[in-house]
């Protein structure tokens, strides 16, 4: 592989790749697009069981959502998922990214809906710790 | 036999022809009626409690948001919110809470008397909904039962359409408790 392509590669694979994969997620809050979730819709700054959340807008209502715990270290990335749009045969999601990196373990359930996400959908839940660890979040 | 809602709920007013007693929500007490918003730890399951509940005209229902991780609203089925249908008695005033947040409060006073449906807007797609019956035993007029589904109006969601107690039962039971 010559020097030109190999740059010329390397430059086309930054471009491509998502935004937030330069962002600093590990901390909150993350830089980038992300804003907290309770800033955007009336919720609970800190929602048991999830965490403190912050999302890009322009990615609702699936995301990714950035979970964080009370000290502000990610937990988990969570994708919201209408139920409306697992049934329809035309939607796919591709690609979902885990800007958070290394994926532990992942929990799928269903949840109701909530301001921001108003109908039933599917919580998928990215987590970037081990499941002894989730009750960083539990309250 | 098929009911229509309408032909169901008239069914149902005849009951209120009953004596003050059948009922054990035909409080007596001035203070207001507690109806309280709940959610499981993991939001799959969202409710009012109770979810139907006879009163009598001009009492004050509290609304509060007991769920930690959610926020709810009490909102009339009334076109003035969302273009959502009338259930609420034609001369009777809508309401609508917006977000509460937990331990947040909403009150209203029910003076028109009639039936008077609500949902939760985030959660009606759920199936949060609920109803209450205000009236003296015998003594709701019968335009104040509204059931059609006016033009220019969204259809209820299956859910939500399915999470009404009936009036019969309110008016026996006075109170209907589901979790």
């Amino acid at each position: 592989m010559s020097l030109r392509f190999a740059t010329a590669a390397a430059a086309f694979a930054a471009l491509t790749l998502p935004a937030f994969a330069a962002d600093q997620v590990e901390k909150a809050p993350p830089s980038g697009p992300y804003k907290k979730v309770s800033e955007l819709v009336k919720l609970p700054d800190f929602l048991p069981g999830l965490g403190q959340l912050y999302v890009d807008p322009k990615t609702l209502p699936a995301g990714p959502f950035l979970a964080y715990d009370h000290n502000g270290r990610l937990v988990s990335t969570i994708y919201m998922l209408p139920l409306d749009d697992l049934s329809n045969k035309d939607k796919k999601f591709d690609d979902l990214a885990s800007p958070g990196g290394k994926v532990d373990h992942v929990s799928v359930s269903y949840n109701a809906g909530h301001p921001g996400v108003e109908k039933p959908h599917t919580h998928v839940v990215l987590w970037h710790v081990a499941k002894p660890e989730e009750a960083r979040v539990a309250k | 036999m098929i009911l229509s809602r309408r032909h169901v709920l008239w069914s149902g007013m005849a009951l209120l022809a009953l004596p003050r007693s059948a009922g054990p929500a035909w409080a007596d007490d001035e203070g207001p009626i507690d109806i309280v918003m709940h959610g499981n730890v993991d939001g799959s399951h969202v409710w009012f409690d109770p979810v139907g509940i006879a009163i009598l005209p001009g009492r004050t229902v509290r609304w509060t948001n007991r769920d930690p991780g959610n926020a709810h609203t009490a909102t009339s089925y009334h076109p003035d919110n969302f273009q959502h249908p009338l259930r609420i008695p034609k001369d009777a005033t809508p309401w609508n809470s917006d977000y509460l947040l937990p331990d947040e409060s909403f009150s209203v006073v029910l003076a028109v008397e009639g039936v008077y449906d609500y949902f939760c807007i985030p959660h009606e797609h759920a199936g949060m909904v609920g109803r209450i019956v205000v009236g003296r035993p015998g003594s709701i007029p019968k335009e104040n039962v509204s059931s059609a589904q006016p033009q220019g109006t969204k259809p209820i969601p299956e859910a939500a359409a399915h999470g009404f107690p009936s009036v019969e039962e309110i008016v026996q039971q006075g109170t209907i408790r589901r979790t």
